[in-house]
């Protein structure tokens, strides 16, 4: 289909530096977490990475600093992302199924302050946030921060703009003539065309609570529930740290990122496959 | 019939599970603190676990600014409080007004008896305008001048000539005439920081007087001073322009680039354990200049009113912040200056700091602590210091006129603390 | 689907009826769950934060200790805006950088995700995926990392960029003469600071939108394009003419979540120069601000009124980016 052309290869070099922009900063947070602090800071910066006795001494350093707390925080941060997101890919779905497919009063209305939801700062709503927590005693436990966004404004948008522009009508009337309820046509039909759609809002959810902190740090403040991001944060520097080892810090927030990379690989050949290859309307 | 049986059996087995902890009467006791005072907290537990044995203790880190936010948070609301919390002096004063931690003069804790043992200035930090005292001093930071001794040499400069602010400048010259590359201090603002902040009369804020007016403008004499010392700094050139805690900044300290730093006796510490170890026996500290007395950093343990074990974290407090030998073990295991008067005459107070090229420094550091006076503190101290900050950072780099700047900061900080 | 047993007991009108009323309620039973959360963890304390925007509170004096103002935390905002002396205008200024930093950040990322999309998905067979996966994956790291290798690559003596222009962009003939020789102070200089923040927001969010809009174009039906190729219409043309047009509903949507984010921008800034803002306050974005009263001042009455300006600031922009597009799909 392309046939090769000054203006073609123009624009392919100009694809291919972009992407190489992409991927230094990831890079060297690779080479970064492979090094210590002496060479990181050195000029010219590393450009390679560290050798393997280095590799092991800056895990070794993030497992001291972070008192052997690190791999338990790790599966809390993991737990909390992966109910947050089932959750929010069940219930921000059907909602956005709902918006799409069905024409009920005051629909539109409805929408909009589903949208206007998302305008309001949510920072300020810390205190009376966990007034609330507090009043259902749900302090240090980790459903006060997935259970409140199980069905997310974001979620709903995201998927009511996508079922809209790739589902047509029909299919609801051909699945009512089989005898499917409302909630069937939902499950067995709308669910497997949109998957597309719920591997990017899986993966933003779970990007999202994954890094978090602010909500995390003020709930979750003991060391059996706790975060992963809150943990990193404690020892990443400031005046009150007195011995920190940037190596081993590089390698804890490049652990922290690395779930994401493997969960985005999984996600990803659905994800662009189902973006790319075949539109759910043919 | 059956139900009720269940019901019975449960309800022995809870009572036989009652009694079970009864008997062992473990207690959880929660302490939530920063970096790294839970260091120090970690080197007193096994100490903690002999002299009280049935207390179970947890102990939680979050970083400094996230600590002091979640703590904010929690007591608005009054709840989800840990039996301890730690509180750093930049936060104590603020913390002392609120009404949502004991009052640890009163009974049953009777902190009154144990003033006299901390430094002074730590007492009143912590202790409200209306008289309750709400924090048990753990560490302070007497602030001190440290300096590169080989750097002042090579220069032909004797330290004592730090000791004022126009000697302070005059070797700054000598220094860059020697090497270009070497400056006096990071940044001019940390000179002007310090200026704003020491020497104040007993009673009056750095920014407020006793009765809520503004002391900032182009009348004050000390506000002037601080304003135009940043700014011959600046303006001869001695400054690298170095935020602190950047990474520049250590860089500068482990190169050798940067001549002197204001900071507490802490950094000590810091330069010898990762910022800068090579320079190992080049540093000397020395009381800051023109007679500056400031406290740099310190921590407090307080109990909040929502703590269920209110005895049992006194006592835990009590261990930790008058215990003398755990106060030198922190001192030695974490370089926590301690606030307990006592500790300092263990013998390691008399020892030589080998980092500072065999120096005595800790009975500098002593002698400094005992002259910091209490700041009083305002409601609006942390609005006046943007404000100020962001005026210096005109007068700095874009050459914004002293008074104009002074007179708008007391005019900004006026505009809100009116309210 | 209704099981044969059931269906023989129950009269025929009742299945009907049932299929009747469960195809009216069944909208407004699967939107609840939002709306349900909503109203517990959200509703409350959003009417909470109005009446704390109508107190004077410190927060940590307790419950008990607001003290009702009125109107007056509001009156002291607006006066900023109208009346420098009397007003805070450190939140206008705040919500300056805000909005510049939106646009600056926000504009390349569109500018350069739609034709890069539209490139992917017309232009590349094989490489479709792995292109793609390249772009977004600055979008899975976690901003905290991310904060501190981009903190370490803006340093000015030490870091990456500066050694890159220096030592390699300077040691170019001829462009050396238009490259300044000066590190450059990224986090240093309050010009630099707004363009800083902006470089990581754009490398983190541009593949974002561009997934975004390689969902919207896969919705373009193939047979327009083939129709416009037999036409004779050149790459350019079929852009123009049939991807723009048919691109609208999902540009709507991007540049909505590129809206609510910017004026919201918080971590990428506040990681990379702190609740100050830098030099000057430059990178003091208006949450950073905000949460700055809140936390550090104690000043949660103020916070509170400016989330709500901030809130009717970013509701309004969002309603005229509405308008905007209504208009030019009607016109």
């Amino acid at each position: 289909m392309t046939k090769f052309s000054l203006p073609n290869l123009a624009i392919y070099t100009l694809i291919f530096i972009g992407g190489v922009l992409m991927i230094i900063p990831l890079y060297f947070m690779l080479i970064f977490a492979t090094q210590s602090r002496e060479v990181i800071f050195s000029f010219p910066p590393p450009m390679l990475p560290g050798s393997f006795e280095q590799i092991i001494s800056n895990y070794n350093a993030l497992m001291e600093m972070t008192k052997g707390l690190f791999w338990r925080v790790f599966w809390n941060s993991f737990y909390l992302a992966s109910v947050a997101t089932i959750t929010t890919l069940f219930f921000s779905t059907l909602a956005g199924y709902g918006f799409a497919m069905y024409d009920f009063k005051g629909k539109n209305w409805i929408f909009n302050i589903v949208v206007a939801t998302q305008a309001i700062p949510a920072a300020l709503n810390l205190i009376p946030f966990f007034l609330i927590m507090n009043l259902i005693g749900w302090i240090d436990q980790p459903k006060a921060l997935w259970f409140p966004g199980m069905a997310s404004a974001f979620g709903i948008f995201l998927t009511r703009q996508y079922i809209q522009s790739a589902i047509p009508r029909e299919l609801m009337d051909a699945a009512r003539v089989d005898g499917c309820t409302e909630f069937g046509i939902f499950w067995r039909v709308i669910l497997p065309l949109i998957r597309p759609a719920l591997g990017t809002l899986g993966l933003i959810s779970f990007i999202g609570v994954w890094n978090e902190y602010v909500l995390q740090s003020l709930i979750l403040r003991n060391n059996e529930t706790r975060t992963l991001q809150t943990l990193i944060r404690t020892i990443s520097g400031g005046t009150t740290v007195t011995n920190i080892d940037y190596g081993g810090f590089m390698m804890g927030t490049a652990i922290t990122v690395l779930p994401l990379l493997i969960l985005f690989i999984f996600t990803s050949k659905q994800l662009i496959s189902g973006l790319t290859a075949g539109s759910v309307k043919s | 019939m059956k139900l009720r049986t269940i019901i019975a059996f449960g309800l022995a087995t809870a009572a036989v599970a009652g009694l079970v902890s009864a008997q062992t009467g473990m207690k959880k006791i929660t302490i939530a603190a920063f970096p790294s005072l839970d260091e120090a907290v970690k080197i007193a537990l096994p100490g903690l676990k002999k002299k009280y044995p049935n207390y179970d203790i947890e102990l939680t880190a979050l970083q400094y600014g996230d600590h002091h936010q979640a703590l904010t948070t929690a007591l608005a609301t009054g709840q989800g409080l840990h039996d301890i919390e730690a509180v750093e002096i930049g936060f104590v004063g603020k913390f002392a007004e609120g009404g949502g931690l004991e009052d640890l003069n009163k009974a049953p804790y009777n902190g009154k008896s144990f003033q006299r043992l901390f430094v002074d200035y730590t007492v009143a930090q912590a202790t409200s305008s209306d008289g309750r005292f709400i924090g048990m001093p753990a560490d302070i930071g007497p602030g001190t001048t440290f300096y590169r001794k080989d750097i002042l040499d090579k220069a032909g400069i004797s330290s004592t000539e730090l000791t004022t602010w126009e000697g302070y400048i005059a070797a700054g010259k000598k220094i860059q005439a020697k090497d270009k590359k070497v400056f006096l201090i990071n940044s001019a603002a940390s000179a002007a920081g310090l200026i704003w902040r020491s020497n104040i009369p007993s009673g009056e804020g750095i920014f407020f007087s006793k009765d809520n007016k503004v002391i900032v403008g182009p009348d004050s004499a000390r506000w002037v001073k601080a304003f135009t010392i940043a700014k011959q700094i600046r303006d001869a050139k001695l400054d690298a322009k170095i935020g602190e805690w950047s990474n520049e900044w250590y860089e500068g300290f482990k190169g050798g680039t940067v001549a002197t730093q204001f900071s507490g006796a802490w950094l000590q510490g810091h330069f010898q354990n990762w910022m800068a170890p090579d320079t190992k026996g080049l540093w000397r500290v020395q009381d800051l200049p023109d007679g500056a007395y400031a406290p740099w950093g310190g921590s407090f343990y307080t109990i909040p009113n929502a703590s269920k074990n209110k005895p049992e974290a006194w006592n835990v407090i009590k261990y930790l912040t008058t215990d003398r030998a755990q106060q030198i073990a922190s001192f030695r295991g974490n370089g926590a200056f301690p606030a307990l008067k006592s500790a300092w005459a263990d013998s390691s107070f008399n020892e030589p700091v080998e980092f500072l090229g065999g120096q005595k420094a800790r009975l500098l550091w002593k002698a400094a602590a005992n002259r910091i006076k209490p700041l009083d503190v305002n409601k609006y101290d942390s609005v006046a210091e943007t404000i100020v900050t962001t005026q210096l950072t005109a007068v700095l780099d874009e050459g914004k006129d002293i008074k104009a700047a002074l007179t708008e900061a007391r005019a900004e900080i006026e505009k809100r603390a009116r309210r | 689907m209704i099981s044969p047993a059931i269906k023989s007991e129950v009269p025929q009108h009742w299945t009907q009826t049932y299929t009747r009323w469960q195809r009216i309620l069944a909208p407004y039973v699967f939107i609840s769950p939002f709306f349900i959360l909503f109203l517990i963890f959200g509703l409350f304390p959003m009417i909470f934060s109005i009446y704390v925007s109508m107190t004077s509170w410190d927060a940590i004096s307790g419950l008990g200790g607001m003290k009702f103002v009125g109107l007056s935390n509001y009156k002291f905002l607006l006066d900023g805006l109208f009346d420098p002396s009397k007003g805070d205008t450190d939140f206008w200024k705040a919500i300056r950088q805000t909005a510049y930093i939106a646009v600056i950040s926000g504009l390349p990322q569109h500018l350069i995700a739609i034709p890069l999309a539209f490139m992917i998905h017309t232009g590349m067979k094989r490489m479709q995926g792995f292109v793609t996966a390249v772009y977004f994956a600055p979008f899975v790291t976690s901003v905290a990392a991310i904060a501190a290798v981009f903190g370490v690559l803006y340093s000015e003596r030490n870091g990456f960029l500066n050694w890159f222009i220096l030592e390699v962009l300077n040691k170019i003939p001829l462009l050396n003469s238009i490259i300044t020789d000066e590190p450059i102070k990224w986090l240093g200089n309050k010009d630099m600071i707004p363009i800083s923040i902006s470089i990581l927001v754009i490398w983190r969010y541009t593949g974002w939108n561009t997934v975004l809009y390689l969902a919207g174009l896969q919705a373009i039906p193939q047979d327009l394009y083939e129709a416009a190729e037999v036409d004779g219409a050149s790459k350019f043309e079929r852009f123009r003419y049939i991807t723009l047009p048919l691109l609208r509903p999902t540009m709507f949507t991007a540049v909505t979540f590129s809206i609510l984010g910017g004026m919201q921008l918080f971590l990428e800034a506040f990681l990379l120069v702190d609740r100050g803002g830098g030099n000057q306050n430059a990178g003091r974005t208006s949450v950073m601000y905000l949460l700055d009263n809140a936390f550090n001042n104690l000043l949660v009455g103020d916070a509170a009124a400016q989330t709500w300006v901030l809130f009717v600031i970013i509701f309004s922009l969002s309603a005229v980016n509405n308008w905007i597009f209504n208009k030019i799909r009607n016109d």
